[in-house]
């Protein structure tokens, strides 16, 4: 009953008119952004912040929030229409969607993909009203082990799990953390790397940072290969958007099943919205009576992936709201928002913002018909977006970029932090080193070494603390495993390539 | 990318090593419990750590046909990298001297013209629209002072 009081209060706060047209907008944005390739939800979402700031905090993250689930419909149709994903979400909708498009089928594909983005993304939602408040009150009791635990854990499920390449994802986070060391230490006031710089002893900005890793090194990126203009001439008519009886029924299993994974995978930290698709399609191309059809232009192979990346947009609220951990680089990059908006992240957020936490869920439930309504009749608009040639979003991406960092702050060293960092993020993309463990680890680092002093402290120096308390042991245990992970498949493949040779 | 990854080893054990340098120079905790230089210091070692994993592995892998590709784009590519950041430098640098409304035209120009070889009316069309665009976004939605020149503009 709680719960049902909860969300009318949300729907309260989200209904004023204020909150329904930023809603509208952010979700606006997010399929552009979506729509566009060579440009994610992640640098959108990093570039919008400054632009929220005469909002109040939960305008602003019902906006930013509205682009990233906005950006996993968009995501599709480029995939579908032109055989090229608007953002990486959606790479696995290509493989089918676009056989389907040549066949003639785009309309279906279509259709398919914004129901099923609307349909688990509802789920999601559902599921996130369900059990964020549960969770929230759990962890009100957690104390600094169980934090320090929990940062951890996030830290290397992120580097574990966010790649093919997990120790320069560890090495990534450690530099994040290294960063966020920079400035006064809030313990005991000394300063730390800022090398009499007075710019730095507030530490390194966020936004400059954020921006710069992720805007800047993808647009550096992009001018190596100029990004392809591909135009679609397919007609579509509204009609021929819906999906008949026949798609329902083929997709039906795929989509229930994408929704579930995609939810409960993308309450993980380090997730993301990319893996869940790819598991959601593996998965259907797995348990399928017919696997053959798959990358041919099964619509299956559509509505797996697409509520998958819905749905996770969804689950990647959860850990993001309870416990202030990000699952991922664009829920770290709302996190990072939310702080600036003065937000203090964590389980106390459901009792003491109550307006803030259901006016945001409430808005999802409305954003999601918003973008249903968006991405059906007027899909062709859409379409007309990819005109826009990428010559022109440069100098845009870049000149938004440093007016925003220079208004966070009115100080012209933000926008050198920006600059610092596009360098950077280009050498390290270039290298294979992920950037998100990196802005993750810079937003939760202040947590993290609070609660790792804080603890020690407790314990008188002793690491004991974190294995002997019962919550904070198991989250410890998960994160020696993920962290040791890489290395325990090395050796458990030499020992079976050794008992090979042997036999 | 093997050559890349020992070099990049390299650098980051330079980067631990001087990390652990100066945790180590800062003051000791005045109260009970770990002290400031607390977490750099095991950052530091936790680095050094990683990196030495980093340079033994790429020491010991063979080479793999993507290892003889080269890690940086052709020269091409490359020029044009090189200018966008020149001009970023340079528009960041200029801001407060030139005031926001000249420096962002100007920033505008140059990537479309210099970099990306546009033709010139698309240049201004979009050079005068965005930097219009923006500073009525900022200094009149959002109420931001944004850099002005000497003769105020």
């Amino acid at each position: 009953m709680d719960i049902f009081n909860n969300l009318i209060l949300g729907f309260h706060v989200a209904a004023s008119w204020e909150n329904i047209l930023f809603c509208f907008i952010g979700v606006l944005i997010g399929t552009l952004i979506g729509v566009l390739p060579g440009i994610g939800p992640t640098t959108g979402i990093a570039i919008l912040i400054p632009i929220t700031f005469g909002m109040s905090a939960t305008t602003a993250i019902i906006t930013l929030a509205g682009v990233y689930y906005g950006a996993m419909y968009g995501g599709s149709t480029t995939s579908i229409l032109i055989n090229l994903p608007g953002e990486s979400a959606s790479v696995m909708t290509m493989l089918d969607g676009y056989q389907m498009a040549r066949k003639g089928r785009a309309g279906p594909a279509l259709g398919m993909a914004a129901l099923a983005s609307f349909i688990a993304g509802t789920f999601a939602i559902i599921m996130l009203t369900l059990i964020a408040p549960p969770l929230a009150s759990y962890a009100v009791s957690f104390g600094p082990p169980e934090y320090f635990a929990l940062t951890f854990m996030g830290l290397t499920l992120v580097s574990a799990l966010g790649g093919d390449k997990p120790l320069k994802a560890y090495i990534s986070a450690v530099l994040g953390l290294l960063v966020a060391c920079v400035g006064i230490d809030a313990i005991s006031g000394v300063a730390r790397f800022t090398y009499g710089s007075l710019n730095l002893l507030d530490g390194v900005g966020f936004i400059g940072m954020a921006i710069g890793l992720f805007a800047v090194s993808e647009i550096l990126e992009n001018m190596e290969e100029p990004i392809k203009q591909v135009f679609s001439d397919t007609k579509l008519g509204f009609r021929s958007l819906f999906p008949n009886l026949r798609d329902w029924k083929d997709s039906f299993g795929a989509l229930w099943r994408g929704s579930l994974l995609g939810f409960f995978i993308g309450t993980l930290p380090g997730s993301g919205a990319t893996l869940c698709s790819f598991i959601a399609y593996a998965v259907e191309k797995r348990i399928s009576k017919h696997p053959e059809k798959f990358g041919t232009g099964a619509i299956e192979g559509v509505a797996a992936p697409e509520g998958a990346n819905n749905a996770a947009a969804g689950g990647a609220m959860v850990p993001m709201l309870t416990l202030g951990i990000p699952s991922g680089a664009a829920t770290a990059v709302m996190l990072g928002a939310l702080m600036i908006h003065g937000l203090r992240p964590g389980p106390m957020l459901f009792s003491t913002n109550p307006q803030f936490v259901w006016g945001l869920i409430a808005s999802m439930y409305i954003g999601n018909v918003f973008l249903v309504i968006l991405n059906m009749p007027l899909i062709g608009i859409w379409v007309k977006f990819l005109k826009i040639p990428y010559n022109v979003l440069i100098p845009l991406i870049l000149t938004i970029s440093a007016t925003g960092i220079f208004a966070t702050d009115n100080n012209v060293f933000d926008m050198w932090i920006m600059f610092f960092f596009g360098l950077v993020g280009y050498v390290m993309r270039k290298l294979d080193f992920p950037a998100a463990p990196m802005v993750l680890a810079l937003v939760i680092g202040r947590l993290v070494e609070m609660s790792l002093r804080q603890s020690l402290t407790i314990s008188h120096g002793s690491i004991s603390i974190f294995f002997t308390r019962p919550i904070s042991g198991v989250l410890t245990v998960i994160a020696l495993i993920s962290l040791f992970f890489p290395l325990l498949r090395i050796l458990w493949n030499r020992y079976r390539r050794g008992k090979k040779t042997t036999a | 990318m093997k050559k890349a990854d020992l070099i990049t080893a390299i650098v980051l054990l330079v980067l631990s090593g001087y990390v652990i340098q100066d945790a180590w120079q800062m003051p000791p905790s005045a109260t009970f419990g770990p002290g400031p230089s607390f977490l750099p210091f095991w950052l530091g070692v936790v680095l050094a750590v990683f990196a030495t994993i980093l340079f033994v592995s790429a020491w010991c892998r063979q080479a793999t046909k993507k290892d003889s590709e080269p890690v940086f784009p052709g020269k091409q590519a490359l020029l044009g990298i090189v200018l966008i950041l020149v001009g970023l430098a340079g528009y960041i640098f200029l801001v407060e001297v030139l005031g926001y409304l000249v420096d962002t035209f100007l920033f505008i120009v140059f990537l479309m013209k210099v970099v990306e070889h546009e033709k010139w009316r698309l240049t201004l069309t979009v050079a005068v629209s965005t930097t219009a665009a923006l500073f009525i976004i900022f200094q009149f939605l959002l109420q931001i002072k944004l850099p002005s020149n000497m003769f105020g503009l």
